[in-house]
């Protein structure tokens, strides 16, 4: 086990810079995610720590070593791909057991180690398959056993369930998660699925155009974003912002209607502004959590609704936005009734028009 | 310390490299060279006597060679057609057979392991006017009471040769596009015949379209192996008689090591290598175009 | 009720159309194969009789046994040209899958600067016809000392090879995702065993396929052959087979009989790897 340290880490394609000088420190026994939209940089980062990619700039320490010029056969790493990369010419046990043959391991320690694995995962019965016998999940079990087997110092995970079907995400979710409690290594993932990186990780890592945007546990993340991209990236349904200008201790949106301007805020009268609420902060008034200190009212017609059973998404206009609401204890709306929704203020946030950076103090 | 290190790429290609500037390279070099030269094979201070562009405009103006590289446009352009139909009918017919389908493909093959000199003998046997099979067999079924003279009359001759040409190459292109109809994703085809499309326009609009880099690949190989039909020609009529079937390599052979007129032979091989090289480009281009239009590409 | 009825009828005329079809087709392609197969049996005064004599009166080994009876009979040193044929083309094959593996290896693994104009190059280099390298070859060979031995003609088809079969090997490779050699590398492996123990063996079939289209090459070639080589010391099948002719005639029924040793090789071998064959080209050929 060990921790992993980036300082000033740099990639370029050629004169085509894909990522720029990120610095990032994993601590050991650490569960930390990459999450991104795709093309951001994710993949490369992680295969420069694996050693799959040379490392255009900067350092990257594994442990007390600094690995950049190390082959990736000497990082004592280990890694899932996202389609698994299994050897297909080879049985489950073959499979599992390669990076220990590899390495002259007597066949006794092999057999042991291969054993334990498949038993971790539940592979006893598949190991003397070929991986073209296995459906998806199964594959994705082999290939996280092939990680596991040679107790690697450190984890990488590149999107390993991007692959499966939505049932079994969520349930191979929860697997890593266990097997990370079980064997603690320290664990580096790549994913463009924010729901994935908030169950998952200690700690997320936003990236956006080879920059890493915000690093923090995922409460931090989803509950005080650095910027309007953070915002709308992380929580599902996505943030809501609405265009707005800061007039008089208020704020008025684009209809020229107002609401009462959210505690905590530094802004400049005249600042162009994107007011942005969630979906759990903006509810009908009777079917709500109970009001907080701020709360703002404002009529919206519902234009479409999502029932999601304990509760239900509506669709409403504000300002001429779409707005996305969510309604506690649900009963039948008809499509363009007007509701009266509350705004807990204490829970939104403003950020610049221009840049994009959050205006909370 | 500093080591001079070549890219990774070009140490893997270095053997092709080399092998093929030893064995193909310099020997056309060498043959271009003594293009301009009045070399012949018989007295060897002769590839000292450059003779400028010479033998390119003695074969610019030889009729013989024209009428050559006339046919030999012609018989490639038809072979290949024919060969592209019939295989395409070939793979589909054994591409429909459940059972049994193993031994027909390695029937179909079975050409392919005949080398072309030997299919020249072959055929040369079975076309022959006097004891050939095909007049002993028409004959017999009392068709004909003639002895056809399939490779003595021009244009029977130049059949003779289309028919042993096919016969040998057909199966490549069977092969292959059988290959291609294996490969053929099953979801578009079903969603044609759910759209109405009648069996013909499910192949003509779906199917086709897929085989195509298929067929080019065919085309591709069989351009780059046209030679082979030099084997074959120069057994069954050695471009006779009288220069009714010649192909530019009967005649540059005979040219070169017969009459021993190297240098003449060399101007006439490197119009050759032109024209071979013209249609192997064009081929690999339509491969590329028909790859990138699948997504296939790269 | 009616369109049924006519339906099935289509459908069982479609069936006979494509049995008549087939079968129409493979005789058309097995039957001249198989004609010198028959004829390897009899006595060539038999072939050649006129009117033609159909059903053979005797089948026998005449044929065979004079052509391994060695020179001293009238027969072809048969079995030192098998064996030429034999190291050469083996011997050819496994050089150029070796050279073609390196090259096809590099096209679909490394960003190439102008790679597809290396690759036309390559490829241009296999439109080269036969009589129109002979020539030339002929006069380097000579120069070199090496006309007629077994060493010139592996060179000759080992060049004569690599072309397709780098171009074959690189469709092959390309199918194999480059993650394999990846996870191998971090399983432990150096690049060199990452080649060997895993992107090797996945694309094995692949190769398999273009050894045999290499070896159906070097065995059956003969244009090359024909003026590169000149006595026992390397002259092969292809060539052997002009010493059954002489200026006016033509020993038939011994030619066939070298005919059928010739095939009968490359017909196991394509047997044996047939299934590779179409499953190697289906991904090789077009994907690339
Ligand atoms: N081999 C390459 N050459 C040039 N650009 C590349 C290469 N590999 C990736 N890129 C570019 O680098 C950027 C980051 O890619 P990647 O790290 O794979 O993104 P992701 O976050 O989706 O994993 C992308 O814009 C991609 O186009
Ligand atoms: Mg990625």
């Amino acid at each position: 086990m060990a921790d992993v340290v980036l300082r000033d880490v740099v990639k370029n394609y050629g004169a085509l810079p894909v990522v720029h000088a990120i610095n990032l420190d994993i601590a050991h026994g650490e569960f930390v995610v990459l999450v991104g939209p795709s093309g951001c940089g994710k993949s490369t980062t992680l295969r420069m720590i694996a050693g799959l990619e040379a490392i255009s700039g900067g350092t990257v320490r594994i442990g007390d070593r600094v690995v950049n010029d190390l082959p990736p056969r000497d990082r004592n790493i280990s890694m899932v791909f996202q389609n698994y990369a299994l050897y297909p010419h080879m049985s489950v046990r073959e499979n599992l057991g390669f990076s220990l043959h590899i390495a002259k391991r007597p066949k006794a320690e092999i057999d042991k180690a291969v054993a334990e694995a498949a038993e971790i995962l539940s592979l006893t019965p598949l190991l003397d398959r070929k991986p073209g016998q296995l459906s998806g999940g199964q594959r994705q079990r082999v290939a996280m056993g092939r990680a596991i087997v040679r107790h690697p110092d450190v984890f990488l995970f590149d999107e390993p369930l991007s692959n499966l079907d939505a049932k079994l995400r969520t349930q191979m979710r929860v697997e890593i998660k266990r097997l990370h409690q079980k064997v603690g290594t320290t664990i580096i993932y790549v994913t463009h699925d924010q729901i994935e990186a908030i169950t998952l990780a200690d700690r997320i890592v936003i990236m956006r155009d080879g920059h890493i945007v915000q690093i923090g546990t995922p409460l931090e993340v989803f509950e005080r974003p650095v910027n309007a991209f953070v915002a709308t990236f992380i929580g599902s349904p996505p943030m809501n912002l609405l265009p707005a200008t800061v007039a008089g201790g208020a704020l008025r949106l684009a209809d020229g209607s107002t609401i009462p301007m959210p505690p905590g805020l530094s802004v400049r009268d005249g600042q162009a502004v994107h007011f942005g609420v969630r979906a759990d902060n903006i509810m009908p008034e009777g079917h709500s959590m109970p009001p907080t200190a701020h709360m703002a009212h404002v009529e919206m017609p519902v234009t479409l609704t999502e029932p999601l059973g304990t509760e239900t998404l509506l669709f409403a206009t504000l300002a001429g936005t779409e707005v996305q609401a969510k309604m506690l204890n649900p009963r039948p709306v008809r499509t363009g009734e007007v509701l009266r929704f509350g705004i807990a203020l204490d829970k939104c946030h403003l950020f610049d028009a221009t840049t994009g950076a959050s205006l909370r103090v | 310390m500093y080591r001079m290190r070549l890219p990774p790429w070009l140490l893997l290609l270095l053997p092709a490299f080399v092998i093929l500037l030893a064995v193909v390279a310099i020997p056309l070099v060498l043959s271009f060279y003594s293009s301009f030269t009045a070399f012949q094979l018989t007295r060897p201070e002769t590839i000292t006597k450059w003779i400028g562009t010479f033998n390119y405009q003695k074969a610019m103006g030889d009729a013989n060679f024209w009428a050559a590289f006339g046919r030999t446009v012609l018989l490639l352009t038809v072979a290949l057609n024919l060969e592209m139909l019939l295989g395409l009918g070939l793979a589909l017919m054994v591409a429909k057979v459940t059972r049994g389908q193993r031994l027909l493909r390695t029937m179909m093959m079975f050409p392919m392991m005949f080398s072309p000199i030997l299919v020249g003998f072959q055929f040369k046997f079975i076309f022959n006017d006097n004891v050939g099979l095909l007049n002993n067999a028409l004959q017999s079924l009392g068709l004909t009471d003639v002895a056809i003279p399939w490779l003595v009359d021009g244009s029977l001759a130049f059949f003779a040769i289309v028919f042993a040409e096919v016969w040998t190459s057909t199966s490549v292109f069977a092969i292959l596009i059988l290959a291609g109809l294996f490969a053929i994703p099953q979801d578009p085809v079903e969603a044609a015949r759910v759209d109405g499309c009648t069996p013909w326009q499910t192949f003509r609009y779906v199917t086709l379209p897929f085989l195509m880099p298929f067929i080019y690949i065919a085309m591709a190989i069989r351009s780059l192996d046209v030679a082979r039909a030099y084997d074959i020609v120069q057994v069954m009529t050695a471009g006779g008689p009288a220069r009714r079937t010649e192909l530019l390599w009967t005649l540059i052979g005979r040219t070169g090591y017969v009459d021993a007129r190297m240098g003449y032979a060399n101007a006439m091989g490197y119009i050759a290598i032109l024209l071979s090289i013209v249609f192997t480009v064009y081929f690999f281009r339509k491969l590329t175009t028909a790859r990138t239009s699948l997504g296939m590409g790269d | 009720m009616d369109q049924g009825q006519s339906h099935r009828i289509r459908r069982r005329l479609l069936a006979l159309g494509h049995f008549i079809g087939l079968l129409l087709a493979m005789s058309l392609i097995c039957l001249p194969g198989l004609w010198v197969v028959l004829n390897s049996f009899r006595p060539t005064v038999e072939i050649m009789a006129k009117p033609p004599v159909w059903i053979p009166s005797e089948l026998n080994l005449d044929n065979y046994r004079a052509m391994f009876g060695g020179i001293g009979e009238g027969g072809v040193p048969v079995l030192t040209y098998f064996w030429n044929s034999l190291v050469i083309s083996l011997t050819s094959t496994v050089i150029a899958l070796l050279v073609g593996m390196a090259g096809g290896y590099a096209f679909a693994r490394y960003r190439i600067p102008g790679k597809s104009a290396v690759f036309v190059g390559l490829m241009v280099t296999r439109a080269v016809p036969g009589v129109a390298l002979s020539l030339p070859l002929f006069i380097l060979y000579g120069r070199l000392g090496i006309i007629d031995t077994h060493f010139g003609m592996i060179l000759v088809y080992v060049a004569l090879n690599v072309p397709f079969t780098i171009w074959l090997i690189d469709g092959f490779f390309r199918q194999v995702p480059k993650e394999l050699a990846e996870a191998a590398e971090i399983d432990g492996c150096t690049r060199w065993q990452a080649f060997w123990k895993v992107e090797f063996p996945v694309a094995r079939a692949g190769i398999a396929s273009a050894g045999i289209f290499a070896f159906l090459t070097s065995w059956n070639e003969y244009a090359l052959a024909s003026q590169l080589t000149r006595s026992l010391n390397s002259k092969t099948m292809p060539v052997g087979l002009m010493d059954f002719t002489s200026q006016f005639t033509l020993n038939w029924g011994g030619m066939c009989a070298l005919a059928v040793l010739m095939i009968i090789p490359a017909l196991v071998l394509t047997f044996l790897v047939q299934k590779h064959l179409i499953a190697g080209l289906t991904f090789g050929g077009v994907k690339g």
